[in-house]
């Protein structure tokens, strides 16, 4: 069991020296010496108040996007819709805050809520079509996720466009959320964090968490213990798309301000990623959102000081997802289980 | 008659399990040649072995008077043994003629001959009677039109030695006319056929000989001539009555459970309910025997509220049921031992602990506020308790239910439904694959529970579990009630006839 437990860590990490290992050998390659590479890559991310800040605001959406994946995923439903979720999520936030005519807090509160129903409302439509018509939740919350986007396209070329250019009105200045300690990253980090913990406590410290997690395990069990399935998956598809859709509407008061072409491009499937490298665990997750937000911020100084070019994090966070998600299918053999028994008896008899 | 087969000495084993044990069978040429036994009888296994999927642990096969190794499907199919499986293996899109010639590895070269390989097929087909329609998909050809199509493709394939495994299952009674009379068409060209049931009346029919097996050993080979009906009931089930250790209950309390006529999925009469009738009072054991598939997975689950009736009546402790949730049967105090503990009993990758209070996480003493905050800590103290109390056998309770043996894992279990101090408990095959000690360790605890008030409903394929423990028996075949008999010396031949549908 503790060894279970163990390997459950090691191998996001060992994933992540090994892709930093490969990313080193590239930049040789490259004629470029890695170690100073990696150093600039390391101020970039984390080296003064102000880059921490822009990590830990590119981290934000990831870290909502990975928990909306992680929550869906704990009841055994797949989510592949965070990314519609989250720009829905937004375009309320967007409507409310520019539209209404509200400023100040009741309009941030009042979007921030808007927001999150909206999420709630996307993910509710593969989760019901699961339910009761059995189709398929992920191709279905896939699916919704161009419908999403186009829709926000509609919004900023047409419905919703601000001037000549394609894109909607800002939020105006004092809607938008606050920063803190005058860097870039907002209270909307504080409210992904409080995010993050309260599903935490959720799945590990009551019992409709735990109940959602056995459902997610083994729903035939679950089913015949009397829970109620059925609810327990719509509402883990509801809560997930409302997780996502907060995500959005924070991002929009705090970061973007304007809807446009390409925003939240990727978000989605990013947050996939984030919850299986940590494991489904929510507060693993934050940490590997802040680690990937680090890499893709940390990287730009990286080219402008040494020239390696940012493709190589490309590269190198590709790289952490596919060695995760090998090793934790590796685990899953019959031979490494062996192999492991075999390392422990020996150590037993040592 | 000359022999085509003979296996000798077959022994299987998984692990510390025998599913055959020192089996000896022969089969002639030209005869039809029963294999009768109970599920989990070891027929499938030999087959297996038979047909190369398998490598015996033990014994050889003869093939001719040769002695051969199978060590692949494909071996068998060159040697001349053919299976026609209970689920065919067909290519649902593709045609019947396609299907025949599939995996045909004896004509060279990569082009196919349609013409010569059909009018081989065409030849085979109208000398057997083996009606098929050559150029339609199976997915429009009928259940006994496709088993055809999987005896041609034997049959094409070169094929000496047929294995039919229960041919009938799937079939109406016109159809297995039809196949009897394909059947005898093939012995009298001097082919073998070994015919897997456990249908009596089927069997007689069409049977030479018998063999029958039991709980992976060969009891005997009969001459159809030489044996009856009852016999074969009793040989299959195994008849020595050794007296139970237990006390029988004759006078129940009042009842917890009463079905009345209930019909669910009525026209399937291997995973049906059909007027069914039973009642379960306080402080007795039901029994329901009978072959395995006759229903009793939907009677289970049907009383734990998994499914609903098409009609009928449940009554729940006097009150009729209108709702079938297993959350409201739960609430009025019905436990159920699964059948299938580790896909609906537990929740592998959880910890003993956390499957141990898995429907009491919301109750005062594990949780604050009805779930709102867990007490992790009275949950340990209570899984240390009853890993003592139920002898669970694990290194810690934190440890993965998936990780513990089959016994251990079934101990969790009736820890967590005996100690919600059921009305009513509901066991289905509750040792099924346990050892002596573990089984006996579940029987007493079952003892227990009746002897405190509970009504205990026990499905077992197992008749000497339903003779050791039962107070009450009822036999179940094709969805039905047989009959009802006393726990007390209880008439074993009558209960053998009524497990075989007579």
């Amino acid at each position: 069991m503790k060894n279970v437990k163990w390997i459950n860590v090691l191998i996001p990490v060992a994933s992540v020296l090994l892709s930093l290992v490969i990313g080193c050998i590239i930049m040789i390659i490259l004629g470029s010496n890695p170690f100073i590479a990696l150093q600039y890559l390391w101020i970039g991310a984390f080296g003064n108040l102000t880059n921490l800040g822009t990590t830990l605001t590119r981290a934000t959406p990831l870290i909502f996007t990975g928990l909306c994946a992680c929550f869906a995923y704990r009841c055994g439903v797949f989510n592949l819709g965070g990314e519609g979720q989250f720009i829905m999520g937004s375009i309320l936030a967007c409507v409310v805050a520019t539209q209404t005519g509200l400023t100040g807090l009741p309009a941030v509160l009042l979007s921030l809520v808007a927001g999150t129903i909206a999420g709630g409302l996307w993910a509710m439509v593969p989760g019901l079509l699961k339910i009761y018509r059995g189709q398929n939740e992920m191709i279905i919350s896939i699916m919704l996720n161009y419908v999403a986007t186009l829709f926000m396209g509609v919004l900023y070329t047409n419905w919703l466009r601000d001037g000549s250019v394609p894109q909607t009105a800002s939020v105006p200045l004092e809607s938008r959320l606050t920063k803190l300690f005058g860097l870039r990253v907002t209270t909307a980090f504080l409210l992904a964090l409080l995010a993050g913990a309260a599903i935490y406590y959720f799945l590990f410290h009551t019992s409709k968490g735990f109940q959602l997690r056995a459902v997610g395990l083994n729903m035939t069990a679950a089913e015949f213990n009397g829970f109620a399935v059925r609810r327990y998956l719509l509402i883990s598809f509801v809560v997930s798309g409302m997780i996502a859709g907060l995500g959005g509407s924070a991002e929009l008061l705090g970061t973007q301000y304007y809807l446009i072409n390409g925003y939240a491009n990727g978000y989605g499937f990013d947050g996939v990623a984030m919850a299986l490298i940590g494991q489904l665990h929510p507060i693993a997750t934050i940490v590997v959102a802040i680690f990937f937000a680090a890499l893709r911020v940390g990287s730009t100084t990286m080219q402008v000081v040494t020239g390696v070019p940012t493709s190589v994090s490309d590269i190198i966070q590709a790289l952490v997802i596919v060695f995760t998600v090998a090793g934790l299918a590796m685990v899953k053999l019959p031979e490494f289980k062996a192999a492991v028994a075999k390392l422990t008896a020996k150590k037993e008899a040592a | 008659m000359e022999e085509i087969l003979r296996m000798e000495h077959i022994t299987k084993r998984f692990g510390d399990v025998f599913a055959n044990r020192d089996i000896n069978l022969d089969i002639r040429k030209g005869e039809v040649h029963t294999l009768l036994g109970e599920n989990g009888a070891g027929k499938s296994t030999l087959m297996n072995v038979l047909i190369g999927l398998y490598q015996p642990t033990e014994g050889d096969i003869y093939l001719n008077g040769q002695k051969v190794r199978i060590d692949s499907p494909a071996k068998a199919v060159q040697l001349g043994i053919g299976m026609v499986h209970q689920h065919f293996m067909l290519v649902e899109a593709m045609t019947v003629f396609e299907n025949i010639i599939l995996g045909d590895t004896r004509t060279p070269g990569i082009f196919i001959q349609r013409d010569k390989m059909r009018a081989e097929i065409v030849a085979l087909a109208e000398k057997y009677g083996l009606e098929v329609q050559l150029d339609k998909p199976i997915t429009e050809i009928s259940v006994g039109e496709q088993q055809r199509v999987e005896i041609l493709k034997a049959l094409y394939r070169g094929a000496e030695l047929l294995i039919l495994d229960e041919p009938t299952a799937a079939l109406t009674d016109i159809e297995v006319e039809g196949l009897f009379a394909i059947m005898e068409k093939l012995t009298s060209e001097n082919k073998s056929v070994i015919f897997i049931s456990h249908k009596m009346r089927e069997v007689l029919r069409i049977s030479d000989r018998i063999t029958i097996l039991r709980a992976g050993q060969t009891i005997l080979t009969l001459n159809k001539e030489d044996t009856s009906g009852p016999e074969l009931a009793a040989l299959m089930i195994g008849r020595e009555l050794t007296p139970s250790q237990y006390d029988k209950k004759t006078e129940p309390g009042r009842q917890v459970i009463s079905l009345e006529q209930v019909d669910y999925n009525k026209q399937a009469k291997h995973s049906g309910l059909n007027g069914v009738n039973l009642t379960v009072g306080a402080g007795e054991i039901v029994g329901v025997a009978g072959v395995d598939g006759n229903g009793q997975s939907q009677l289970a689950q049907l009383i734990a509220g998994v499914i609903g009736p098409d009609s009928g009546v449940v009554d729940l402790k006097d009150s009729k049921v209108a709702k079938f949730i297993p959350q409201l049967f739960i609430e009025e105090g019905v436990s159920h031992i699964p059948e299938d503990r580790n896909k609906m009993g537990l929740v592998g990758d959880m910890s003993v602990r956390e499957n141990l209070v898995l429907k009491s996480t919301d109750t005062d003493r594990f949780s604050l506020r009805k779930g709102l905050f867990l007490k992790k800590k009275a949950m340990r103290e209570y899984a240390d308790e009853m890993q003592e109390k139920y002898d669970i056998r694990c290194a810690s309770v934190e440890q993965e239910a998936r990780s513990l043996s089959g016994g251990n894992q079934q101990k969790i279990i009736l820890a967590r439904e005996l100690e919600a101090d059921p009305d009513l408990l509901i066991a289905v095959h509750p040792t099924r694959g346990l050892d002596i000690g573990a089984t006996r360790f579940i029987h007493d605890m079952m003892i227990e529970a009746r002897d405190g008030g509970c009504g205990v409903l026990l499905i077992s394929a197992d008749f000497d579990e339903i003779l050791e423990m039962s107070d009450r028996i009822v036999v179940m075949f094709e969805g039905q009630i047989m009959g009802e008999f006393p726990g007390k010396n209880p008439p074993i031949d009558e209960i053998s006839l009524a497990m075989a549908g007579k």
